[in-house]
């Protein structure tokens, strides 16, 4: 099992072989099952991202059981269907799909973890608006998810992917962080350059605390997935481009873990700081479960 | 190696009604593995909310997922929302308690689940860790306790002491590596014996421990 992101470099490039075939191995190896069957459960995980887009931006959207999130996605979509977006329409695709993603799961709709569900808006986010441009074949979409689960493992090992655990940068910062990787090697980069895309990714995230209203996640969740998918293009281009993080990814990674684990507990998935202690973010609180809350509870 | 995700899709994955991988696809499967654990008819349920899990399970859906894996069902099953009417549909009782003090078995997102029926009781200390991937920190059944490191998968066997070693070789010819052994006697014809593995035995090495064991659990 590759345990570094310098293990999957060094393979990949000593091998001549994508990131992709090289965890596809192992998993093969791991469940001794036939790479057929490997295969075709990553093709129903990127089924269920497909559906979860669709979902969310088909007719008013979808909508969450609080009324706190819902039917952005549709908005974004028509506004880039009026032509006079800033970003430009890759962008604004990674944005709508992100949005339409985590709208769905937050209106307990069917989504697929990527890694996680509060951040499963990025991957497809950034998956399907390269699709747009490159036009990309099945087996290509379901490469890249073969290629960012390799950093996505390597991330939750050696750190974490839970914001309880390390806040949205462990979250959203690595599905960032995966999506770019991926999205280099998609774009015909080199494993270095796929590495370089992650640990640029992941560093601008750093610090990136969970603070969901209410403990919802919905606000800023939602959000925070147009963040990580345009980050992910960002750091992609940036890597395709040659530039480099001078930090690499395994050291990104720890200090990721490192900060994760500095973070008080008021900021990981507990809804008790940050924007979930805004007074507006209390009222919300309260009007959904209509109770008082005690903000010092569970501090470290 | 000691990764707790050893799977491409404990990252790509898994599919699951929303809104939180860690306080609802990771409580399904707490509660699954608990129902497995258990394994007979189930007449109560109560469930002890430790940290996050306390503070958010109500937002997060915590508790229908509990519901839902103690009912079987899968992460993905368009069901899960209403799981916990549909265990009081069929007369299991469920509770939910929210806990102050700091988890028991050391995590944020804890729930220790206590399954009972007439004869048999049964408590599952789980912890989900991330993107759904869940450990089982400790779990009381026939009257002992047993603390696990964790993660899975691990293999609950009821043998004869002697049987052991021979219970290690049959997982190992099946290619899966014994990372740790914990023991416990339950009475004088009986051990029960937890396997930690690297990845779960195949389908026919299971059914072989199944005939060589009294009784078999492989979570």
């Amino acid at each position: 099992m590759y345990k570094t992101v310098a293990e999957i470099v060094t393979a990949a490039e000593e091998r001549e072989l994508p990131i992709w075939r090289l965890i596809l191995e192992q998993e093969m190896d791991y469940t001794q099952e036939s790479q057929t069957v490997v295969w075709r459960k990553m093709r129903n995980q990127l089924n269920v991202m497909k559906e979860a887009v669709e979902r969310g931006t088909k007719g008013e959207g979808v909508f969450s059981p609080t009324g706190l999130t819902g039917g952005e996605a549709v908005k974004m979509k028509k506004y880039r269907e009026a032509g006079k977006g800033l970003s430009g329409d890759l962008m604004l695709w990674a944005m709508e799909n992100a949005i339409a993603t985590n709208e769905v799961n937050a209106s307990m709709g069917v989504i697929c973890a990527t890694p996680t569900a509060g951040s499963s808006g990025t991957l497809p986010g950034v998956l399907f608006a390269i699709d747009k441009k490159l036009n990309l074949t099945e087996e290509q979409m379901i490469e890249f998810l073969f290629t960012a689960s390799a950093f996505g493992m390597v991330t939750a090992n050696n750190a974490m992917i839970a914001g309880a655990t390390g806040g949205c940068q462990a979250e959203v910062g690595s599905a960032s962080a995966m999506a770019a990787a991926a999205a280099v090697e998609l774009n015909g980069g080199t494993p270095t350059q796929a590495a370089e895309a992650f640990a640029m990714a992941m560093s601008n995230l750093l610090g990136l605390v969970c603070d969901p209203v209410a403990g919802l996640v919905e606000l800023p969740c939602v959000k925070r997935n147009v963040v990580g998918a345009v980050n992910a293009l960002a750091a992609a281009d940036m890597a395709l481009a040659g530039l480099e993080n001078k930090i690499p990814a395994d050291e990104v990674i720890q200090a990721m873990k490192e900060i994760g684990q500095g973070m008080p507990a008021s900021l990981r998935e507990t809804g008790q700081g940050g924007l979930a202690a805004t007074p507006t973010g209390i009222r919300m609180r309260m009007k959904i479960f209509g109770e008082s809350i005690n903000l010092n509870q569970n501090e470290d | 190696m000691g990764g707790k995700y050893r799977s491409v899709f404990d990252i790509i994955g898994p599919a699951m009604i929303g809104p939180s991988s860690s306080h609802t696809a990771g409580a399904v499967a707490i509660g699954r593995k608990a129902r497995q654990i258990f394994a007979d008819e189930i007449k109560s349920v109560r469930v002890d909310h430790y940290e996050s899990f306390a503070m958010t399970h109500k937002g997060h859906g915590t508790d229908y997922a509990l519901a839902a894996g103690v009912l079987g069902m899968e992460p993905d099953d368009s069901r899960v929302p209403q799981a916990v009417e549909v265990a009081r549909d069929q007369g299991i009782q469920i509770d939910f308690i929210e806990h102050t003090e700091p988890s028991p078995i050391h995590h944020p997102n804890t729930a220790i689940l206590t399954i009972k029926n007439e004869h048999k009781e049964v408590v599952v200390a789980g912890c989900s860790v991330g993107g759904g991937t869940i450990e089982l920190r400790e779990i009381q059944i026939d009257g002992v306790t047993i603390r696990p490191t964790g993660p899975l998968p691990m293999l609950l066997t009821w043998i004869q002491v002697e049987q052991m070693f021979t219970i290690e070789n049959m997982i190992t010819a099946g290619g899966s590596s014994v990372l740790k052994i914990i023991t416990q006697e339950i009475n004088q014809e009986t051990v029960l014996v937890i396997y930690e593995l690297d990845k779960r035995p195949n389908v026919k090495v299971l059914a072989d421990l199944q005939d060589a064991c009294q009784q078999v659990v492989c979570l």
